[in-house]
């Protein structure tokens, strides 16, 4: 009884191929270009700096190799006239722990005109930067699994797959865009993507939830039907929900500041792919494990 | 309505009640302390908000035990010269980082089974033979003594820099571990990382060291002048440990030789600045160590009821202690601790049996036993010799975290605005409920970050705004049903109740599912991201109530208001 009708799963062949192109093109830039690592991961310092004055990003930069920062690089942050700048020094500086104070000494002696502020520093040893991978990793896998479990429990074991497949779909995607952009991919952005699990498996259960339910009541209908029904059904609240909590990240996003920025930005981004995998890419992997479990009932 | 509802409405009224009282002090700022209001608590702000330094400090167990092993050879080497039993400090071996090993090479092969009796006898705790050649003995540390260590540690570490920051005066430090092998330190307003890290990051060295009387304090008061005349005073934020290197070598000539200058800094109670500097001389080699210390506790004398430290050493430590005070009876005994005299009691007989008492002197109660505390607590904690590696540093300066949190504001509040709209316009009065419920969302929020005492950190209102995107969420899903049974015919007030009974299920097993994913976030998470976690978890807790039973009492109140006719959505 749905104010739509559209036939998904007619869509799903293309779906798919669409979904394993973004992914396969996404883990390709992963293992080729990689990911521009934020100091969390890579080790190594990063200092924010402002000026109230107008300052030039090559001034900053002679002053660095002055003083031998060779292995520093330095950005500007936000527009020209915030003279607001990225200092980053490698990991492999033997003295880590004086870089504040040499950087400090640094401002005081060659800009002292200028009016300089340290807004924000970040020191992360390399042992440090290992064990934040690690336990990115984990959590992300954790928190994997336990969905699982938690659907195969609430549902059926044969959804579980396909809401693991969309999430891993929407997280390589979006580490696909960072690498595509060289956007720094950080702790913060880790924290993202497994906001965008939750989000994306939010969506997902929605629909599950309906399947199953067309499940019970139209018994007599083949999966495929009761599943594009659902979708059918679950379409209006599927999109509001993308739309009010775009609207939210995408305020955030253009609004929140330098820091956040690139949090909703991997949120939105999770958003759209979320959404969209939770109709093109969850539905079918449930279709395609109904088929091979089916087939080896059939033998049996 | 019936009974049941009101019920439902008292509950809802009651927590609304309680999170608006919460909230209040937070967003009218006014000093709760000084006012009448009950509730006295705001919402803690995050290192990033704020400002303030964040640093993450490992212990590396590796070193620990190489210098353990070190150390305990040369007092091996030590004990057995007093036995009359020559040896030599043979070489350490890393071949196996996490258990190093040292040889010692004995002078004369016949005296080898006296050696190792003699070091049995001492040394059975810390060390384990695990190997002999010839003369060559090859110790390693024992397994139960490294357990010790381990299970220690983070623990004793995290009292020492307790103790040092409260020194310093830091408001609402937070030190705690992370993990088995690292301590993690917050300090709210401290921008100058490097002064904090001189503060911290050095072992605690204890130390006992007899002081040479024969400089009298006439002469002592004389340096300290003359060093004023000469410009050499001790700057604020000057490196302690450089002024005192400076004072020595001002007079080298002067201190008698094997003895250096040594101070105790007077704090200004009021801002714990260093206030007065007065000069010891110490000898420089000290007699008995931190290490020699089993352990300090506060007791009270019974007669005249004072508090006092008493002391229990180790056997090899009770030895020499008793050795020292016997030498040196009626000169006084300075405690050192990281080149700082902490008190200076005067030896009053010879100590032995490996217990000693400190008498803090005439005083206030209430003062001496404090300072008995501080005194124990420095005696057990400089006991454990642990070397802190700084693994991760990030300061934010105090407008950063000011800029930050208005921005966010205002993002966050233009974007719940343009939501609101959306919903309303989309559907109607159903539309009033739904933001009416996401209101009480958010203030329930917040009133459980002031209840659990969490801390709000950027990410954490990043977590709080996606909360609020996707609160709405259930009741899209709820409403969304009563469309559905409202198309296919079914009266008013039985398409709202068949909408929220059906959506239940929905609701839960979308929040629980996020919720999952937020708890691992908690668990496995470090620093903000963990502020994120929090926030968002609660938030999902606050989600269901809201935007279920609560948007669920609204409406059933509604459709009795209009007779269950009609709804507009």
């Amino acid at each position: 009884m749905s104010k739509f009708n559209i036939s998904f799963v007619s869509k799903f062949p293309v779906s798919v191929v669409l979904s394993a192109v973004l992914v396969i093109g996404s883990l390709s830039l992963f293992f080729s270009k990689g990911l521009n690592y934020g100091v969390d991961f890579r080790g190594g310092a990063e200092i924010q700096v402002a000026f109230e004055k107008e300052t030039q990003l090559e001034e900053l930069r002679s002053s660095l190799d002055a003083n031998k920062f060779d292995s520093s690089s330095v950005q500007r942050i936000g527009s020209e006239s915030q003279n607001e700048f990225l200092v980053k020094v490698a990991s492999n500086e033997a003295n880590l722990n004086q870089v504040t104070d040499q950087i400090t000494k640094m401002l005081q002696k060659d800009f002292s005109d200028k009016g300089s502020e340290i807004l924000k520093t970040d020191i992360v040893g390399p042992k440090a930067g290992e064990q934040l991978r690690i336990s990115g990793f984990q959590a992300m896998a954790w928190a994997l699994l336990m969905i699982m479990i938690y659907i195969a429990l609430r549902f059926d074991y044969k959804y579980s797959p396909g809401a693991i497949v969309a999430l891993l779909h929407d997280v390589i995607i979006i580490v696909g865009i960072f690498s595509l952009l060289g956007k720094e991919f950080s702790l913060q952005i880790v924290g993202a993507l497994l906001a965008v699990i939750g989000y994306s498996v939010n969506d997902t259960v929605v629909v599950y939830d309906r399947v199953r339910e067309h499940e019970e009541k139209y018994s007599s209908r083949t999966l495929k039907e009761q599943i594009n029904g659902a979708l059918n059904e679950t379409l209006t609240r599927t999109i509001l929900t993308s739309i009010t909590t775009l609207i939210v990240a995408g305020v955030m996003y253009f609004m929140g500041g330098g820091i956040i920025q690139d949090f909703f930005f991997a949120i939105c981004i999770g958003v759209i792919v979320g959404t969209y995998s939770s109709i093109f890419v969850a539905a079918p992997t449930v279709l395609f494990f109904d088929k091979i479990t089916g087939k080896k009932g059939d033998a049996a | 309505m019936n009974r049941s509802w009101w019920y439902r409405f008292s509950l809802l009224l009651f927590l609304s009640i309680v999170a608006i009282m919460a909230v209040i002090p937070t967003f009218f700022g006014f000093d709760p302390e000084k006012s009448e209001f009950p509730v006295k608590s705001k919402i803690n702000l995050g290192l990033d908000l704020q400002g303030g330094l964040y640093m993450v400090l490992g212990i590396d167990f590796n070193k620990v035990y190489r210098d353990e092993v070190k150390n305990y050879i040369k007092k091996v080497e030590k004990t057995l010269a007093d036995e009359g039993i020559g040896s030599q400090i043979g070489e350490l071996s890393v071949i196996d980082p996490e258990d190093p090993k040292h040889t010692l090479t004995l002078s004369n092969v016949g005296q080898l089974e006296a050696a190792t009796d003699k070091i049995d006898e001492f040394y059975s705790f810390p060390l384990r033979l695990v190997g002999s050649e010839g003369t060559t003995l090859t110790y390693a540390l024992g397994r139960e003594f490294k357990e010790d260590i381990e299970d220690n540690a983070v623990k004793k570490s995290i009292e020492v820099i307790r103790n040092r920051i409260d020194e310093f005066g830091v408001t609402e430090p937070e030190i705690v571990s992370l993990g088995e092998d690292r301590i993690v330190v917050q300090l709210p307003g401290v921008k100058d990382i490097e002064r904090a890290k001189d503060l911290i990051g050095k072992t605690a060295k204890l130390s006992f060291r007899i002081v040479n009387e024969e400089v009298n304090p006439a002469t002592l008061q004389t340096w300290m002048e003359t060093s004023e005349k000469d410009g050499l005073v001790y700057k604020r934020g000057q490196r302690f440990s450089e002024y005192a290197l400076q004072m020595n070598q001002k007079f080298k000539d002067e201190i008698p030789n094997g003895f250096e200058l040594v101070f105790k800094k007077i704090l200004n109670p009021g801002n714990n600045e260093v206030e007065q500097l007065i000069p010891y001389v110490v000898e420089s080699t000290p007699s008995v160590t931190g290490e020699e210390i089993q352990d300090a506790v506060v007791r009270i004398d019974p007669q005249d009821n004072q508090p006092y430290v008493g002391i229990t050493f180790k056997s090899q430590g009770a030895k020499l202690f008793e050795q020292v005070t016997g030498d040196n009876i009626g000169k006084r005994l300075a405690i050192i601790l990281d080149n700082n005299v902490y008190s200076d009691p005067v030896i009053q007989s010879r100590i032995g049996g490996g217990n000693a008492q400190i008498t803090l002197g005439q005083g206030n109660y209430n003062d001496l036993l404090k300072e008995a505390r501080d005194l124990s607590l420095v005696l057990r904690a400089g006991a454990l010799p642990v070397e802190l590696e700084f693994q991760e540093q990030r300061i934010v300066g105090p407008s950063l975290g000011a800029d930050s949190i208005e921005k966010a504001e205002t993002a966050g509040l233009i974007g719940a605005f343009i939501v609101l709209l959306f919903i309303i316009i989309y559907y109607k009065i159903s539309g009033v409920l739904a933001i009416k419920a996401l209101a009480l969302n958010v203030i329930f929020v917040l009133a459980c970050l002031v209840g659990l005492e969490a801390t709000l950190t950027l990410p954490g209102i990043a977590g709080i705004v996606l909360t609020v995107g996707m609160a709405i969420d259930g009741n899209i899903i709820i409403f969304e049903r009563i469309k559905e049974e409202l198309a296919i015919g079914t009266p008013a007030r039985e398409a709202v109740a068949t909408g929220f009974s059906r959506a239940f299920w929905t609701i839960l097993d979308a929040n629980l599912t996020t919720a999952v994913a937020g708890l691992m976030l908690l668990n496995f998470g470090t620093g903000p991201i963990r502020g994120f976690a929090v926030t968002l978890l609660i938030g999902i807790a606050c989600t269901v109530y809201t935007s279920y039973f609560v948007s669920r009492l609204y409406f059933e109140f509604y459709m009795a208001r209009n007779g269950g006719k009609k709804v507009s959505i």
